[in-house]
């Protein structure tokens, strides 16, 4: 009776839980931010080439 | 007037529903106003008839989704009790805390035509306080990161091993130094009370954050 108790109590402990992973960093985003500027201007470049 | 319970098939599911959403945008903002990311990565949307900065960096979205399905049980079961948006600086260490206290009633009185409606209207009260939270908060460290923490009971874990993705997404139990800061300021932000959920944000602040 008293391993039961002890098991129900602890099941309804409180816990603080989070994510093992880690969101991606702000470095890792800079990175990506600046080739997605490149990637558009250069698009850009070769529509405005089109047209000429 | 309709009278539903928490057994009522789908009523935790759209409570969860709706607080995932609400959640999934409070999180961007809050990302895009404390400028924990570079604020290029962030485009304007409409949500909850007001304008909101949301991410348009892939990983990062799914990173938020991922941490919001895996919560989304245990807010469909009652099980969570805060939702916590965690912002730590170059160290880990916790500099801000933007804490979602959420609370459920167990029996419902509600009208569905005037629900969601109203709740939209409180969710967009909470958006409205997190864009100006800049405000009443100093500014933060270079080089900052988050994390979202979730209060819940270790029984009710096992609602989350339920969910296809914790396979790919773990979750482990967090350390004192992640859960508690030493003598945070507290700034209040809003309250709601509505029929389906009763729900405070608010803030704890780091007092020396450099």
């Amino acid at each position: 009776q008293k391993a039961e108790g002890d098991l129900s109590s602890s099941s309804d402990k409180k816990v603080v839980l989070l994510p093992c992973k880690n969101p991606p960093s702000r470095k890792r985003v800079q990175v990506w931010l600046k080739a997605r500027k490149q990637y558009e201007s250069l698009q850009k470049g070769r529509r405005e080439c089109e047209v000429l | 007037m309709t009278t539903l319970t928490r057994q009522d098939l789908n009523f935790g599911q759209v409570v969860a529903d709706i607080l995932c959403e609400f959640l999934e945008v409070a999180i961007h903002l809050i990302l895009y106003v404390r400028e924990v990311y570079p604020s290029g990565i962030f485009q304007k949307r409409k949500k909850y008839n007001v304008p909101v900065q949301m991410s348009c960096h892939p990983e990062l979205n799914q990173y938020i989704q991922d941490t919001l399905h895996c919560i989304k049980p245990l807010i469909e079961k009652n099980d969570a009790e805060k939702v916590v948006v965690v912002i730590m600086d170059k160290e880990h260490h916790p500099v801000e805390r933007f804490v979602f206290e959420i609370s459920q009633p167990p029996l419902l009185s509600i009208s569905s035509d005037t629900l969601l409606s109203h709740v939209e209207q409180l969710l967009r009260a909470f958006i409205l306080k997190i864009s100006v939270c800049d405000a009443v908060l100093n500014s933060n460290p270079p080089g900052c990161s988050f994390t979202v923490l979730v209060h819940t009971r270790d029984a009710a874990t096992r609602n989350m091993e339920k969910v296809q993705v914790i396979k790919d997404f773990p979750w482990i139990v967090a350390d004192e130094q992640e859960v508690h800061m030493q003598e945070p300021r507290l700034i209040p932000l809003k309250t709601m009370t509505s029929d389906i959920v009763k729900m405070q944000l608010y803030v704890e602040e780091r007092a020396q954050k450099t």
